[in-house]
């Protein structure tokens, strides 16, 4: 028995030896091991399939180093942002953002991390949001439902995952561009995930929500719902008929979308920021990646911006909309 | 309908996707049979392997691991006292007392052939109900859900052991317990540290709470007969008690196959649900907790039941409702398909070869657990001080899988102590958890009740279902107060 644990204790030691000696050798041509892609949330979601397919796309171009996916979920996506910019700054522990890692430290001042801390390697998509109702419902256009919001003065309900979570913001944009109160005129139902927000509506538990595209789409598509406005910067290329919010002239509103974003720690090296400018490069133009993006109802928009402006705009953004609506002074 | 049916069978027929199925079936059994590693995990972890399959293998393959971990949580809950999942919480009360008495192997069997049975009528009832569920699971609005929630919380009784009193101590600690971490709004109650804001997770407190308490014990009392193991002798499950145990059997498969079709409830819920049913049916209740085969039947038909129902809302409504049916929509969409009414129009043959195939898979879930539980069943004989130690490691590795945090496993061993003192008390750990599920469930859909009518609590009785719920716990309770009473009588005449 003791002779077993010896031997036992003996490989422990020479593995941790292996290990120190690999860690040791570090970067000269990154990457030289799998890279570890920070999902913070759950799992099969939009942000999950967004990750997903950027790993399976991206790893031909990393010299077919694999790119794994770790969902980390919890506190609205910060858990796992807080562990990325906590890492080492070495390359091999990435993040994929959402637009909560903007919004939540625009409306929370006690926020684990802030908007800034992190490296911005890229924004990769930008996925629409759509303002629906119950395919009964005889709401047949925003006109229609802010009259209606008037008319009952509170009672009617919208369903989102929470106050200050971007499917909140959508519609108190909407309700604050229409010079109505945005936390009042409408009583908010906080409900958690697309699905459970989807079925509210459907089941006729409330009356109406703006959330991604990606959770209503099908019971669109089905006649199950009716949209009546797109959250995006152009139209959808399946709902042709339907007005985005810029459009019809709402000026919060028409900037609200959702999107994915690419982050590392603060001060990546040099060469694994070149690598990845490298890398998305060729990612961007990929069909496999394009095609994903279509199914999943994205627009890539991979090198169209700089990413640091962009998400200090929308940082800004979310910022002056939380100070508005009074959630912070 | 019958030309697409041939065709269905013809396409799901193929060695691929039945090496699929019996791959993810077994796979699943042994990962549900792990402390700690739970079928989303497994779920998850293939989810990238089925980008590279075609569309029904894939999914085929989600299902067969979904399965396969609900039955193996059985295993090590009936073997070892500690649920490998949470939906085998339920079969710790009655399975691990028969692995004591030396029954472990008659107890597998029983967990087997009720969880194939549940899983069986489940997936006829996906396959012919599942517009008409998927129908009435979108009437369950708020108000129906908390009266549903309040029923369960009358579970509470059935599983309290000897002393009702400390069955509801129990059930209040669990529901306070439920509290912590943020609410549906976004504030936060007792988040004392970053970590706190998330809430406890359900796979920690329910491990922390079953498993080790019993290793602490050994530790604290040194009880010397620590070096012997459990004996082995009665493994055969008679025909008698089969049929003894049929009724409990058939009834906790059409109580998982309507929870289930519900999303979010889950199986946990529906398993404790069933076992308290037949406490309350059975003619020997004192024997439920002591080791009642009936019990494990009626717990693991009702979760494997809920297996094939909660792909209804998925499939009917394109509704995940648990984190598994989740993942099984993102892999539907990386393939082109998107759940819901339209998929029975653009993709109706792949849906029936996925039907054909998932009503397959019972009789895999019959093979591999009967091999992989003939296999773990020897774990019954490493003596306890052997064993437990091992446990501990394997708790503490598997929490920590789940969700690369330190903070789970603290949860995991603060918790092992809190049950050891719940057990020093003699106060059951079953309502614990069973409230600590339910609570979160119970408070959010109240509170949005009440938001959706401005706090008029008319809403609660708006329709039948409420009623229905309503007049079930109202009955439940009196029958519940009228039982305690006939006890405190008998007992006082015996003392007089």
């Amino acid at each position: 028995m003791f002779r077993h644990l010896k031997k036992a204790a003996f490989g422990a030691a020479a593995l941790l030896a292996a290990t120190a000696v690999v860690s040791g050798a570090q970067a000269q041509s990154y990457p030289e091991k799998p890279v570890t892609l920070i999902i913070p949330y759950g799992a099969g979601g939009a942000s999950d399939l967004a990750g997903r397919a950027l790993a399976e796309t991206a790893r031909p171009y990393l010299g077919d180093q694999p790119v794994v996916v770790v969902n980390q979920p919890g506190n609205s996506g910060m858990t796992g942002a807080r562990v990325v910019s906590e890492s080492d700054a070495d390359g091999y522990t990435l993040l994929l953002s959402r637009v909560g890692m903007a919004l939540y430290p625009a409306v929370y001042a006690d926020s684990p991390v802030g908007w800034d801390a992190y490296s911005f390697l890229g924004i990769l998509e930008v996925t629409p949001m759509i303002l629906a109702v119950n395919a009964d419902s005889d709401i047949k256009s925003v006109d229609d439902l802010l009259t209606k919001i008037r008319e009952n003065q509170g009672r009617m309900t919208y369903a989102a995952s929470g106050p200050t979570a971007i499917d909140g913001f959508t519609v108190q944009a909407l309700l604050s561009d229409a010079g109505l109160d945005p936390l009042s005129a409408a009583t908010l139902i906080p409900y958690e995930g697309g699905g459970q927000l989807a079925s509210a509506v459907l089941g006729g538990h409330v009356d109406f929500l703006a959330i991604a595209s990606a959770s209503l789409m099908p019971h669109i598509e089905a006649g199950k719902m009716r949209a009546l406005m797109v959250y995006a910067p152009k139209r959808m290329p399946n709902l042709p008929d339907v007005p985005t919010a810029k459009e019809l002239g709402y000026e919060l509103a028409g900037q609200v979308s959702g999107w994915s974003g690419f982050y590392g720690p603060k001060n990546l090296p040099a060469d694994v920021r070149a690598k990845w400018t490298e890398v998305l490069g060729k990612v961007a133009v990929d069909e496999q990646w394009l095609s994903l993006a279509e199914k999943r109802g994205a627009v890539s928009v991979i090198g169209e911006d700089e990413p640091n402006a962009y998400v200090e705009s929308q940082f800004k953004l979310y910022n002056d909309m939380a100070k508005k609506f009074g959630y912070i002074q | 309908m019958w030309t697409d049916l041939l065709y269905a069978f013809d396409a799901v027929a193929t060695l691929p996707n039945f090496l699929a199925m019996a791959a993810g079936i077994w796979a699943g059994v042994i990962i549900g049979a792990i402390p700690g590693m739970t079928g989303t995990m497994a779920v998850t972890l293939a989810l990238p392997f089925t980008f590279y399959m075609p569309p029904v293998t894939s999914i085929l393959l989600l299902v067969a691991l979904y399965k396969g971990s609900t039955y193996g949580g059985s295993i090590s809950a009936i073997l070892i006292k500690t649920p490998g999942t949470a939906s085998a919480a339920c079969t710790v009360l009655d399975g691990y007392p028969l692995a004591q008495q030396g029954k472990g192997g008659k107890a597998l069997n029983m967990a087997l052939v009720s969880s194939c049975i549940g899983d069986f009528i489940s997936n006829i009832s996906l396959f012919f109900l599942a517009l008409p569920l998927a129908l009435f699971a979108l009437r369950v609005g708020p108000p129906e859900y908390f009266m549903l929630m309040a029923f369960s919380l009358t579970i509470v009784a059935s599983i309290s052991g000897k002393s009702l009193l400390l069955g509801i101590v129990s059930g209040c600690l669990g529901l306070l317990l439920a509290t912590v971490g943020e609410d549906m709004y976004g504030s936060f109650r007792f988040a004392v540290s970053e970590d706190m804001k998330n809430g406890l997770g359900v796979v920690p407190v329910l491990i922390g709470l079953f498993a080790l308490p019993e290793l602490i014990r050994l530790v604290v009392f040194r009880p010397e007969d620590t070096s012997i193991a459990m004996k082995l002798g009665d493994n055969r499950l008679t025909l008698s008690e089969f049929r003894h145990s049929l009724k409990s059997i058939l009834r906790g498969s059409v109580i998982g196959v309507i929870l289930g079709a519900i999303p979010g409830i889950g199986p946990s819920t529906a398993a404790f649900f069933s076992y308290s049913e037949a406490r309350r049916t059975s003619k020997t209740p004192e024997k439920f907790g002591e080791g009642e085969l009936e019990g494990i039947a009626a717990a693991e038909s009702a979760n494997n039941g809920c297996c094939g129902a909660t792909m209804i809302p998925l499939l009917a409504l394109g509704i995940p409702g648990d984190v598994i049916t989740g993942v099984m929509l993102g892999a539907f969409m990386i393939h082109g398909m998107t759940p819901g009414p339209m998929l029975f129009q653009n993709n109706l043959g792949d849906v029936y070869a996925l039907f054909i195939g998932i009503l397959f898979s019972s009789v895999f879930l019959f093979f591999a657990g009967k091999m992989t539980a003939g296999a773990f069943s020897k774990i019954s004989r490493i003596p306890q001080h052997l064993l437990l130690p091992c446990i501990l490691i394997l708790c503490v590795f598997g929490i920590y899988s789940i969700g690369s945090s330190s903070f789970d496993v603290a949860v995991l061993l603060v918790m092992g102590v809190v049950g050891f003192g719940m057990m020093l008390l003699n106060i059951p750990a079953a309502p614990f958890l069973i409230a600590f599920i339910i609570g979160p469930m119970f408070e959010d859909n109240m509170r949005r009740s009440l938001a959706i009518s401005r706090g008029d609590l008319g809403v609660f009785f708006q329709s039948w279902i409420s009623w229905g719920f309503f007049l079930l716990t109202v009955l439940f309770v009196a029958l519940t107060i009228r039982r305690e009473w006939q006890k405190w009588r008998t007992k006082s005449r015996t003392t007089a």
